[in-house]
C-alpha cells in the first residue's frame, strides 16, 4: 500500500554548516505516484532522502529541523530520529554496497531482508520469486550476489527492498552507473510500480525523471525551484539552468507546440515517446 | 562439495590450541603447528574454500614463520644467561635466550595457524550466522561484518589505488627510498575510501533492517540450535588442560 508524503517548511541544517541543506521545503506527493527529485550536485536532493528514509536523523542528531514531515497518517514533529524500513526503503547511489555479502545467492541474499523485518514465513519462497521475476532476475536467483554486473546488482539491491514491500521507495540517483539497456529495464520496473508504491528517484539530469515520473522537484542549494508535472515545467516560462538537459527537452518541447498537429497537452506524451524509443 | 562441520566444532578446536599455546612447552607447541599443517591438507572439513584461501595460508605461513625466526633469534641474541652456543656477527648465543625464542616464536606460530585454519576453511555466512543463533548483538555483528569484508577487500583496493597512484606517476614501483615516500600516497587513499565504504556498508545494512534482526527474526531464525557433542568435548578438553595449567600438573 502506497503512502502520501508530505513535506511542510522543511528546513534542514548541519551543525557546522553556514547554509541549511534543505531550506523552507513544502510540497505534497500523493500516494503511488512517482516523482522526480532533480538538481545540480549539493541541491540537498540525497539529504532529503535520507532524512525520509530516516538515516539522516538517526546519525545526525545534532541536526537542525524546522518545519515538519508526514508519511501516510504518521506525523514526525520534525524528521524521523528512527530508520523506516520496511515502510520506506532506500536504494543507494552505489548499490553495491547493499548487497551484505554473508549470503551465497541472489536467492538468500532477498531472504536476508525477510529474516531482518522478521517476515519469513511459508509464503517467502514464492514472495521471492515473484520479486525476482518482476525484476527480470530470476535466472539470477543461484547466482552468487557480489559476481554481478552494474545493472543486475542495481536490479538486485532494488529487490532487496522490493521484498518488504514499502508503501515509499527512495532510489538515489539510480542511473549513474547503468547503461541504456539497464535504464530502459529501470524504467520499465518503475512504471510497474506506479499506483501500488510512491516513488522518488532523484538524478542530476531531467531525461530519466521526465520519461517516468508523474511530478518534478527541481531542487537548487536546498531550495524547491519548481514543483510540477513535466508537462508544465517544460512549457514554465521560468529559466531553470541548473537542472541538466532543461534546456533542450524544452527546446523540442517548443518545437513541438509550434507544429499544427501537436497540441499542448500532447507534449509530454510525444516527449515520453520519443524519450523511450 | 566440501563437507561441513558445525562452526562450533572449529571454534572449539582454535580455543583449544589456543589454551595449548600456553599450556605446553615449545615442543609440543611445534608439534602442534605441524598437526595444524597437516589438518589443512588431510581434513576435507578444514581445507581452503577457494584456491585464493589456499594461496592466502601458504603466503601467511610463510611470513609467520619468516616472523617468528626473527623472534627467536633476537630473543636468543639480546636475552643472556645460561651457556653460550656460538656467536652470530660478533653477538653470542645464549642458552636462556634462545630457550626464551623457542617458546614465544611456537606460541605466536600455533596461535597464529589456528586463526588462519578456521578463516580459510569457514565461510564468512556461516560464522555470522552462528553468532547470531547465539545471541550476538547486530551491532557487534555489523562491526565484525564490516571488519571481515575490509580484509577480505583488502589486496584488491590496494592494487587498485597502486595502479592509480602509478598512473599518475607517483614513484610506486621505484628504489626502496622513493617506495617508502610514495607510501603515503597509498596508504591515505586506502584509509579514506576503507572508510568511507564501510559507513556506506554499514548504512545500506542498516536501512535493510540488520539492526533490528535480534528482534525480528526469533521466529525465523531457529535461535539456541542444540550445541554439538564434539564443542562440548573439545571445550571440556580445553578446561581440563587449561585447569590442570593453573595448578601446574603440566610440564610449562
Amino acid at each position: 500500500m502506497a503512502a502520501r508524503i508530505e513535506l511542510n517548511s522543511l528546513t534542514l541544517r548541519y551543525a557546522m554548516a553556514s547554509t541549511p541543506a534543505v531550506s523552507g521545503l513544502s510540497c505534497t506527493i500523493p500516494q503511488g505516484s512517482c516523482v522526480g527529485v532533480v538538481g545540480p550536485t549539493g541541491a540537498g536532493k540525497t539529504t532529503l532522502l535520507h532524512s525520509l528514509a530516516g538515516i539522516l536523523g538517526k546519525h545526525h542528531p545534532e541536526l537542525m529541523v524546522s518545519g515538519n514531515v508526514s508519511i501516510g497518517d504518521e506525523s514526525f514533529g520534525g524528521i524521523s530520529r528512527e530508520i523506516l524500513f520496511p515502510r520506506v526503503g532506500l536504494v543507494l547511489q552505489d548499490p553495491s554496497v547493499q548487497i551484505s555479502g554473508v549470503r551465497d545467492t541472489v536467492f538468500e541474499e532477498v531472504l536476508f531482508t525477510l529474516e531482518n523485518v522478521g517476515a519469513v514465513g511459508d509464503d517467502s519462497d514464492s514472495r521471492i520469486q515473484l520479486i525476482l521475476r518482476q525484476l527480470g532476475i530470476e535466472h539470477l536467483a543461484h547466482r552468487k550476489p557480489t559476481s554481478l554486473s552494474g545493472g543486475e546488482t542495481q536490479r538486485v539491491a532494488l529487490a532487496t527492498i522490493l521484498v518488504a514491500r514499502p508503501e515509499v521507495l527512495l532510489l538515489d540517483e539510480p542511473i549513474s552507473a547503468l547503461d541504456a539497456t539497464a535504464q530502459a529495464r529501470l524504467r520499465s520496473i518503475l512504471l510497474h510500480l506506479r499506483g501500488t508504491t510512491t516513488v522518488l528517484v532523484t538524478d542530476t539530469q531531467i531525461d530519466f525523471p521526465l520519461s517516468v515520473c508523474d511530478r518534478i522537484l527541481a531542487l537548487d542549494h536546498g531550495r524547491a525551484v519548481v514543483f510540477a508535472e513535466p508537462q508544465q515545467l517544460l512549457s514554465n516560462d521560468q529559466s531553470l539552468p541548473m537542472i541538466g538537459g532543461w534546456q533542450r527537452w524544452r527546446d523540442i518541447a517548443r518545437e513541438l507546440e509550434g507544429r499544427s498537429d501537436s497540441s499542448h497537452r500532447d507534449t509530454t506524451r510525444i516527449l515520453k515517446a520519443i524519450h523511450l524509443a | 562439495m566440501t563437507p561441513r562441520i558445525d562452526i562450533s566444532v572449529k571454534l572449539a578446536v582454535v580455543l583449544l590450541l589456543w589454551v595449548c599455546a600456553f599450556a605446553f612447552s615449545w615442543m609440543y607447541q611445534a608439534l602442534l603447528c605441524l598437526v595444524v599443517i597437516a589438518v589443512r591438507f588431510t581434513i576435507p572439513a578444514f581445507r581452503p574454500q577457494s584456491q585464493r584461501s589456499a594461496r592466502a595460508f601458504s603466503r601467511f605461513l610463510l611470513y609467520s614463520a619468516a616472523v617468528a625466526f626473527l623472534v627467536l633469534l633476537l630473543n636468543s641474541l639480546l636475552i643472556r644467561g645460561g651457556t653460550s652456543y656460538g656467536t652470530i656477527l660478533g653477538f653470542a648465543l645464549y642458552e636462556e635466550g634462545l630457550l626464551f625464542g623457542l617458546r614465544t616464536a611456537s606460541r605466536l606460530l600455533l596461535l597464529t595457524y589456528a586463526v588462519l585454519l578456521f578463516f580459510i576453511s569457514s565461510p564468512l555466512k556461516d560464522l555470522i550466522r552462528f553468532l547470531q543463533t547465539r545471541g550476538l548483538s547486530p551491532s557487534f555483528t555489523l562491526i565484525l561484518l564490516l571488519t571481515l569484508h575490509f580484509l577480505d577487500h583488502l589486496p584488491a583496493r590496494i592494487h587498485q589505488i597502486f595502479l592509480a597512484q602509478q598512473a599518475r606517476g607517483a614513484p610506486v614501483d621505484a628504489g626502496v627510498l622513493a617506495r617508502s615516500r610514495a607510501l603515503l600516497s597509498l596508504l591515505s587513499p586506502l584509509v579514506l575510501s576503507s572508510i568511507v565504504e564501510s559507513i556506506d556498508r554499514g548504512t545500506a545494512l542498516e536501512l535493510r533492517g540488520f539492526l533490528n534482526r535480534r528482534t525480528n527474526c526469533e521466529a525465523s531464525i531457529p535461535s539456541g540450535e542444540g550445541w554439538n557433542f564434539l564443542t562440548i568435548l573439545i571445550l571440556i578438553l580445553s578446561m581440563v588442560i587449561l585447569i590442570l595449567t593453573i595448578f601446574r600438573w603440566l610440564p610449562g
